[in-house]
């Protein structure tokens, strides 16, 4: 979203004072804030600077931040909103305000180990054309224990990420496959994510912050998916980031699947309308950008999210449809594609089918968001 | 006497393009006395054909597909008919060629792959379609950069002893006897401008955008105090040369830049030029920054690729970071800024580095001892010895 403190012009991104910023967006966060910021004063690899952007806290998260600036080895950049923003929305003003070459993200409630920053940013140096990395990470529970499991693993993306070293755009695009506190971004990807588009706040399909980070960066660069754990994610009830684990993960399946069968149709098509103008809008940076391979890869995903709307046509016409994405390769050819396409087919076939063109205005951002598919 | 070893350099084709020089200019520069040179395009012909040599014997396959078995045995029947000994393939797709030809008994003559892979950023695996042929149809493994043969080695898991670092070199014959085009008579560029020459065909790797963002970045003053030229392939890829000539006219700085498609005379173009400029994302070599250097251009240019990085310390051009147009802007501020006395030096050290280091002459005695030493005419070449040892 285009707020008041991330209107500046892309190409007038200012250019970098020093090489790596921590953007951090806090709220309400006083019960691991400290942890957290130990731990990257703990870095083997010092940032320059962190940035931090309250988003009008009511405990004392800001006074903790403070305490800490007095004595950290580091610039500690700290800014209150006038007003709630939303986490993306912060980040947007967050990320606006880094002075760094290299920018990592980090969540209030995480720990990250000590070779975390050297190691994204290593990866970073080597190849000038990676616009972004990401890490894996262990899961810790609210005291801090491990829960033994990977984030990659928890959100079903582990085999996918472990066998590709390079993620193209295609994958983000159909899918969230990141998670912002195990990202380090290149400020020239930065640079083209900014402003953050109105797109992004649609309420029928959000889309986070970090999602539209990557998308970007893969769209404009190279991005890099390292299997490493490098950060303690912590899972609690209170976060806004959340996985799912133990017994959620298959209610949460079980609850996308019942939708298929039972979720009015024009929630569906609200969604994929939502999809193809995000898709759209990365487009248009990676077009900006001269990146036009990849902005056409974009456009071709987008204008799928727009044929998935149901339309009132005959059952025959929609299933031809479906075929013809299929033949195309439209749904991509993973796991992913074909619940998408088994979806898309049981929404064309069932009973019922009443209301599907209209608008949803209102809907809940889904835990099940870290399942969806294509 | 002694019979010549027969060499022949074997490309996809004799179009303009960086793999393709570097063959032409090893098949012009092996030592005719103990060499006998024929060179094979093994798909189309192109005007790098010009540029041959009279004494190098040219064959063009046509083939459609790596087996397309017809070409592929005419192939073999040509060069068991020549005895040709080395055959030393440019490409993958040749190398895959070539390997097909071995495996089928088609040919025995020993095969020397040069590799000049420019997408290692983004694929640094090795599925069994590279590796079946490179340990069961390849003789020797040549790098034109350090980062590849290490892939070769740790990757593909070729022995140390058949992978050789070869960096590209140039023929300075071709750049000093070039006579000089006027470029701002040629192409109505105006007086007392700076004219840049960038040679790379339009190709996404290329990535011309981050240049135009580059010149946009300038202010008014410095954007009419330069122009650019630029040369290379508009077909190689329409959607890509479309976007680049759209976004020109965005950025309104079309009218500083011109693009005059392929040739086969850029050392002319070079040597009417007042710099070059190069923004590739990523290269192994690039040959073109030798080129500029040769031509005693100074430059600005992206820094990748085996070349960009041994010659960054050495105050011949300026590097800086790939894909960063607002870095490159600033290169070409500074560029700007210099006095033509300072721009003359800095060419002029490049020419001196060149001859020093990336004489074509000082390769490809490199080159001919990776061949002696796979014929057998010299138990341990001192020059494929040194290419080994200076894999990082």
């Amino acid at each position: 979203m285009t707020t008041e403190h991330a209107t500046t012009p892309r190409t007038r991104y200012p250019r970098a004072q020093c090489e790596v910023s921590v953007a951090l967006c806090t709220l309400n966060g006083s019960r691991w804030i400290e942890q957290l910021l130990q731990s990257i004063a703990a870095q083997e690899l010092l940032p320059d600077e962190i940035v931090i952007q309250d988003d009008c806290s009511e405990d004392d998260t800001v006074e903790l931040i403070e305490k800490f600036a007095g004595l950290a080895p580091f610039a500690v950049r700290v800014e209150v909103n006038e007003r709630r923003l939303g986490s993306t929305a912060n980040f947007a003003t967050a990320l606006a305000r880094c002075h760094g070459r290299f920018i990592a993200l980090a969540d209030q409630d995480d720990v990250w180990y000590p070779n975390k920053l050297r190691r994204l940013i290593d990866e970073l140096t080597l190849d000038p054309t990676v616009t972004m990395v990401f890490s894996d990470a262990d899961l810790i529970g609210p005291d801090g224990e491990d829960l033994g499991q990977r984030l990659w693993d928890a959100r079903l993306i582990g085999r996918t990420l472990r066998k590709r070293a390079v993620v193209p755009e295609e994958l983000f695009a159909r899918r969230a496959l990141t998670t912002g506190c195990t990202m380090a971004v290149r400020r020239r990807a930065v640079a083209a994510s900014l402003p953050f588009p109105e797109a992004l706040e649609n309420q029928a399909a959000p889309m986070r912050h970090d999602r539209w980070l990557s998308l970007v960066a893969a769209a404009v660069g190279t991005v890099r998916a390292l299997p490493d754990s490098l950060l303690g994610f912590r899972v609690h009830p209170d976060q806004e980031t959340g996985v799912l684990v133990g017994a959620q993960l298959p209610q949460a399946l079980g609850r996308a699947a019942a939708a298929v069968f039972t979720a009015p149709v024009g929630q569906s098509n609200a969604t994929h309308l939502a999809r193809a103008n995000q898709l759209e809008a990365a487009a248009g940076r990676a077009h900006e950008m001269g990146d036009f391979e990849e902005a056409v890869t974009l456009e071709a995903i987008a204008a799928h999210h727009r044929s998935r709307v149901q339309s009132a046509g005959s059952v025959l016409d929609r299933l031809r449809g479906i075929a013809e994405g299929v033949r195309v390769g439209a749904y991509g050819w993973d796991r992913l594609g074909l619940v998408a396409v088994a979806g898309d087919t049981v929404r064309s076939v069932r009973p019922g089918r009443g209301g599907q063109c209209e608008t949803v205005l209102h809907s809940e951002p889904a835990p099940e968001n870290q399942i969806e598919g294509s | 006497m002694l019979r010549k070893m027969k060499v022949m350099m074997v490309t996809d084709s004799l179009q303009v393009g960086g793999a393709e020089q570097v063959a032409v200019d090893i098949a012009n520069s092996l030592d005719r006395d103990t060499h006998q040179v024929y060179f094979c395009a093994t798909r189309t012909d192109g005007l790098l054909r010009s540029s041959l040599k009279s004494d190098v014997e040219i064959m063009v396959l046509e083939r459609s597909a790596t087996w397309d078995l017809l070409k592929l045995l005419a192939f073999g029947k040509y060069v068991r008919s020549e005895g040709i000994d080395v055959l030393h393939s440019h490409g993958r797709g040749t190398m895959r060629f070539i390997a097909l030809c071995k495996a089928l008994g088609i040919i025995q003559a020993q095969h020397v792959f040069h590799d000049h892979f420019g997408r290692l950023h983004l694929d640094r695996s090795a599925g069994r379609g590279l590796k079946v042929p490179l340990h069961h149809g390849v003789d020797a493994y040549i790098g034109v950069e350090s980062r590849l043969c290490r892939w070769a080695i740790d990757t593909v898991g070729l022995p140390e002893a058949k992978v050789s670092l070869v960096r590209s070199g140039v023929d300075l014959e071709r750049f000093s006897t070039a006579p000089a085009i006027n470029l701002r008579e040629e192409f109505d560029l105006g007086e007392g401008n700076l004219v840049l020459l960038m040679v790379a065909n339009f190709r996404p790797q290329k990535d011309h955008p981050t240049l135009f963002r580059a010149i946009a970045e300038l202010t008014p003053a410095q954007q009419e105090s330069l122009r650019l030229v630029v040369c290379g392939s508009t077909t190689a890829d329409p959607a890509y040369f479309e976007g680049c000539m759209a976004m020109l006219e965005r950025l309104k700085i079309d009218h500083l830049v011109r693009t005059i498609g392929v040739r086969n005379d850029a050392p002319s173009l070079m040597a009417g030029a007042d710099a070059g400029v190069f923004s590739s994302k990523n290269e192994s070599g690039p040959l073109v920054i030798l080129e500029y250097m040769a031509s005693r251009l100074p430059f600005v240019a992206t820094e990748t690729g085996e070349i960009a990085h041994a010659v960054k310390d050495e105050g011949v051009g300026i590097l800086t970071e790939p894909r960063d147009y607002l870095a490159l802007a600033d290169g070409l501020a500074a560029l700007l800024d210099m006095t033509a006395e300072q721009r003359a030096a800095m060419g002029e050290r490049g020419r001196q580095l060149v001859i020093e280091e990336f004489e074509q002459h000082v390769v490809v005695r490199q080159v001919e001892a990776i061949y002696d030493q796979l014929l057998g005419l010299s138990s341990q070449s001192s020059g494929a010895k040194e290419s080994n040892l200076a894999i990082g």
